[in-house]
């Protein structure tokens, strides 16, 4: 209301956020893929192309239908601002969708409206300077000194399970938080059947597991909604839009 | 995982002064990609019936709620330090890509030079050369990214024309089903895993319900914490009582 110059809207929210979000992620792919090319420049290590594109290769063949699958797969649930902060910042499901969904439940902001969104965008940045902070001070300034300090038993226990104890809490504080029962059993069920049948009887599909539940998921919750309180227009009674039932 | 040998011929080249202005040109990138998402959502919150008051408790418990997995992650990078050196480090965990990926990656492409992460073999050249692949790895992600997004916002703003409700379901039925295969995914690794789960999902039923009934609103922030802790400890006494992967 008091700024004289844009009056508040979505639009210009999308606006900054697609423009400056793409360019500061065009500067973080630069200044990361300059590090070993400096390195390649200065080492006089006796590498030619050919070894680094065997290399590159790989790692390619492992990684490479993540590239395209990863973006799809968060796209529905970062919306496009969030997806050039998830995409610099990486960590997607260990820690920027976790505190999306924290925020979320704090605010009482639901996911698919605007001030589900603003509260993602707002929880990103939290997470980011956390992020940056922790990396800053505890890896890049104490990191060589800290590395004798902590026993290696611990260091590997972190390592092997910082993702099952994250994704435990972090799926009931979403269940929770977005209290759709159909579709929370819909979606549970839906990764039962992909990653303990299907993906065990079908090995290729591995890379796609997370995708191909997540698209079942949306579909079956799409077909089995109740028309009535979903296909009404803009919300008529409530505050905010809730996804379904 | 076993760490080089101390005193790998590169490690030195790999602190170069340059490196470390990188890093830090890199942390700083994302800063300021944050301060600029913020201001965009401070000055239009409004127009989603947002308060300001709102806005701040959102930043504030996605802070909080990455501590936990930021200092884990923070754990696992430091291991990494000797084989990396501090710059590639905070570059590559930094940005996209987690310590697992990156590890992978790393190990790969040091395989197709005959080499193993860790040991003699990993050379000078075999750093180069992983250190590549990773970082080429990590550009992928970036650029499909920024080629991706904005093919993808047009066909939503199509979708969402068609039918409204569309926009409305979707992205709490993908979020649950991203967090539901997720989790899914880990059980089979080992009993340890399983453990992790079912102890961090214990631990986040209980804050929550303590934050209910005792209308402890900060106990939603922390929960993430709690849980992410007491995961790790039940998974500490499991894997070391035997139920965990055999050291890879």
């Amino acid at each position: 209301m008091s700024s004289i110059i844009t009056s508040p809207s979505h639009a210009a929210f999308e606006r900054t956020t697609s423009r400056w979000g793409s360019i500061t992620l065009f500067i973080g792919f630069l200044i990361a893929t300059s590090v070993p090319f400096y390195l390649l420049f200065v080492a006089d290590a006796n590498i030619d192309v050919g070894q680094i594109l065997k290399g590159f290769l790989a790692v390619f063949a492992v990684y490479g239908v993540f590239y395209i699958v990863e973006p799809l797969t968060y796209f529905p649930i970062l919306g496009p601002a969030g997806m050039y902060q998830a995409f610099m910042i990486g960590n997607v499901a260990n820690k920027l969708l976790p505190s999306a969904i924290v925020a979320q439940d704090t605010i009482g902001a639901k996911p698919g409206t605007r001030k589900g969104e603003y509260a993602a965008t707002m929880a990103i940045c939290g997470a980011a300077i956390i992020h940056v902070a922790s990396m800053v001070i505890f890896v890049g300034i104490l990191g060589t000194w800290l590395v004798a300090l902590i026993p290696e038993p611990i260091t590997l226990v972190a390592k092997l399970y910082i993702l099952p104890a994250i994704l435990g809490g972090v799926t009931v504080q979403l269940i929770a938080s977005l209290k759709q029962l159909k579709s929370t059993l819909i979606a549970l069920g839906m990764a039962a059947l992909v990653i303990l049948v299907l993906v065990r009887l079908l090995p290729v599909l591995a890379p796609g597991d997370v995708a191909i539940v997540v698209f079942l998921t949306i579909l079956i919750t799409w077909f089995t909604r109740s028309k009535s309180v979903t296909d009404k227009k803009a919300g008529g009674d409530g505050t905010e839009t809730v996804g379904i039932n | 995982m076993n760490l080089a040998t101390e005193s790998a011929d590169y490690i030195g080249l790999a602190n170069a002064p340059i490196l470390w202005i990188l890093a830090m040109a890199v942390m700083g990138v994302v800063v300021v990609q944050s301060l600029i998402y913020m201001t965009a959502v401070k000055k239009n919150a409004e127009s989603a019936g947002m308060s300001q008051t709102e806005v701040r408790s959102a930043f504030r418990a996605g802070g909080v709620a990455a501590i936990g997995p930021s200092l884990s992650v923070v754990l696992v990078a430091i291991a990494l330090l000797p084989l990396f050196g501090t710059p590639p480090v905070v570059v590559r965990v930094g940005l996209i890509g987690s310590a697992a990926t990156e590890v992978a990656s790393a190990s790969l492409a040091a395989g197709t030079m005959g080499a193993n992460l860790g040991d003699e073999t990993f050379t000078r050249g075999v750093f180069i050369v992983a250190l590549m692949a990773m970082s080429l790895s990590g550009a992928g992600w970036m650029i499909s990214t920024l080629i991706l997004t904005p093919i993808f916002k047009r066909s939503s703003h199509k979708l969402e024309k068609v039918n409204p409700a569309l926009m409305s379901i979707i992205p709490g039925a993908a979020l649950l089903a991203a967090f539901a295969a997720l989790t899914f995914r880990e059980l089979p690794k080992s009993p340890t895993h399983v453990i992790a789960v079912i102890v961090s999902a214990v631990v986040m039923s209980i804050c929550l319900l303590l934050a209910k009934m005792l209308k402890l609103n900060w106990l939603k922030e922390w929960g993430l914490g709690f849980s992410l802790l007491i995961g790790l400890v039940a998974a500490y006494f499991a894997h070391y009582a035997g139920l965990g992967l055999p050291e890879a």
